[in-house]
């Protein structure tokens, strides 16, 4: 009983021993708004277009139908459509593209005011507009 | 003096119940007469989804039937694929999804031991697995761009080939003295003990009638890791957990030692990666792919039990039916047995530690 009652007195203090010791280090917590971490190139974040040939390759891998296109009579695309109410970012219209126009950028705070603003037009589609 | 049963719903909404479960109790004063879980809430229609998505625009998504242990799912996609098209994998692309695999297997475990401690009322541990969770979700997101719904392995191999092995060495130098630090917070604690030794007792016939696998089983004095029997982990020396107390204590004692011997498969793979040479790997063009028809299936050792996958294909590019098998579902279901006659105090503390994630059980 002498030496139970010895060994739960001994891992309680051990334990409350540890979680003690935390009180002397830093902070592994960042404050967010005022302070952000650093991110690594490969985020998959907001998308960007520049350059599309109009193949649809994109539009044929993407899971959730996020991506329209136009094309005129001469074959160049003159509307391209992300719609980021459906993207669900997972890169592969990004790594299907056989000429890299799509980018994975490492924007992520896409809250908006109003709805149509998650509609990402690139109108021509070769530059971002 | 007469006494009336009482009905008592224990969730959906119930801070511990993790996920969306609703539990039915039939109670006696404090004691559990009859358990009825009541599941679905999470439903996102999985498998339908399947049948009507190309074999690509569904890999991304398989992420999300457990979105702690994606990894896993997406292999099996994979694997299904890969031996559907007859394409055998490079050495280096199966140890690169074996180091991930494992590090997922560790960001898994450590979660449940926060959740499970937080179930029994402790804080502090919560904090602190986080904190080590937190540096494998960092380098997953470093080597493929998000921290949960990774879409890294594809039809063939990997997106990528892998970097930052540098911060893998500091996981995994550090990670077996945090370990340490919450078995002195946790093992030996009396509180601790008394909450969970023989509670929740599942016998080795129970399990198995039940299907359960993976560490539950393991608990429970049964031999069955599907990771000695997988190609993938070929050429890895690593053995099975197993423990023969039956209880919420080995249950939670059997994933804190698995967490060591991941670790263990890590530095084999660490081994094997920092002399390889870089990554050649032939991919499976995605556009009109086409499975032959026919039945195909593959199973992995998940953190949660055995997973698996089932498809059928009837030669078109979208499988004619998918079935997802997910080790939490069973586990659900074990606990109208294992909840009789267990007191209403210790249902949670039972219920958590078989560690049932419910988006891998509504699917």
């Amino acid at each position: 009983m002498c030496i139970k009652v010895f060994n739960s007195v001994k891992a309680l203090w051990e334990g409350m021993w540890t979680v003690f010791k935390h009180l002397f280090k830093r902070a592994v917590t960042l404050e967010y708004p005022e302070k952000r971490r650093k991110l690594n190139d490969a985020f998959r974040g907001k998308p960007l277009v520049e350059g599309c040939i109009g193949c649809g390759i994109c539009k044929r891998v993407c899971p959730a139908g996020a991506i329209e296109y136009e094309k005129n009579e001469d074959g160049k695309v003159v509307f391209y459509k992300f719609d980021l109410k459906k993207c669900i970012f997972c890169g592969n219209c990004a790594f299907y593209c056989p000429k890299g126009a799509i980018k994975m950028t490492d924007e992520y705070e896409l809250a908006v005011q109003d709805k149509d603003g998650l509609n990402l037009v690139y109108k021509g589609g070769a530059e971002n507009d | 003096m007469t006494t009336t049963r009482l009905k008592l719903n224990l969730g959906p909404q119930h801070p511990s119940t993790h996920g969306v479960l609703r539990l039915l109790l039939e109670l006696e004063g404090e004691k559990i007469l009859s358990c009825e879980p009541d599941i679905g809430y999470l439903h996102r229609g999985m498998e339908k989804m399947a049948e009507k998505l190309s074999y690509i625009q569904y890999l991304p998504l398989v992420d999300r039937i457990d979105y702690l242990a994606g990894f896993f799912y997406s292999e099996l996609l994979c694997r299904i694929v890969e031996s559907a098209c007859g394409i055998e994998i490079p050495d280096k692309v199966k140890v690169i999804r074996v180091l991930m695999l494992e590090l997922n297997r560790i960001a898994s475990h450590l979660l449940w031991v926060g959740a499970f401690l937080m179930d029994l009322g402790a804080t502090s541990p919560y904090f602190y697995v986080f904190r080590e969770r937190e540096m494998i979700l960092r380098y997953f997101e470093k080597i493929t761009g998000q921290r949960m719904m990774y879409n890294y392995f594809i039809f063939g191999g990997v997106r990528k080939d892998i970097e930052f092995l540098e911060d893998v060495e500091e996981i995994i130098s550090v990670l077996p003295s945090k370990i340490d630090d919450y078995e002195k917070i946790i093992t030996d604690n009396p509180i601790f003990i008394r909450r969970t030794e023989n509670k929740g007792i599942l016998s080795p016939d129970t399990a198995v009638n039940f299907a359960i696998t993976g560490v539950n089983l393991r608990a429970s004095g049964v031999d069955y890791d599907c990771r000695h029997t997988d190609e993938l982990y070929r050429g890895f020396d690593f053995k099975s957990i197993i423990l023969d107390g039956k209880d919420a204590w080995s249950r939670y004692k059997a994933r804190i030692l698995e967490m060591r011997e991941s670790i263990n498969i890590i530095k084999q793979a660490l081994d094997y990666l920092k002399k390889s040479n870089p990554l050649e790997q032939r991919l499976i063009p995605p556009i009109n792919l086409k499975l032959p028809e026919g039945d195909y299936y593959a199973e992995i050792e998940a953190p949660r039990g055995l997973a698996s996958c089932y498809v059928r294909s009837d030669g078109e590019d979208k499988p004619y039916r998918l079935k997802w098998r997910t080790g939490s579902y069973y586990s659900v279901n074990l606990l109208r047995r294992i909840l009789k006659g267990e007191y209403l105090n210790d249902a949670i503390a039972i219920a958590g530690s078989l560690d049932i994630i419910l988006p891998e059980v509504d699917k």
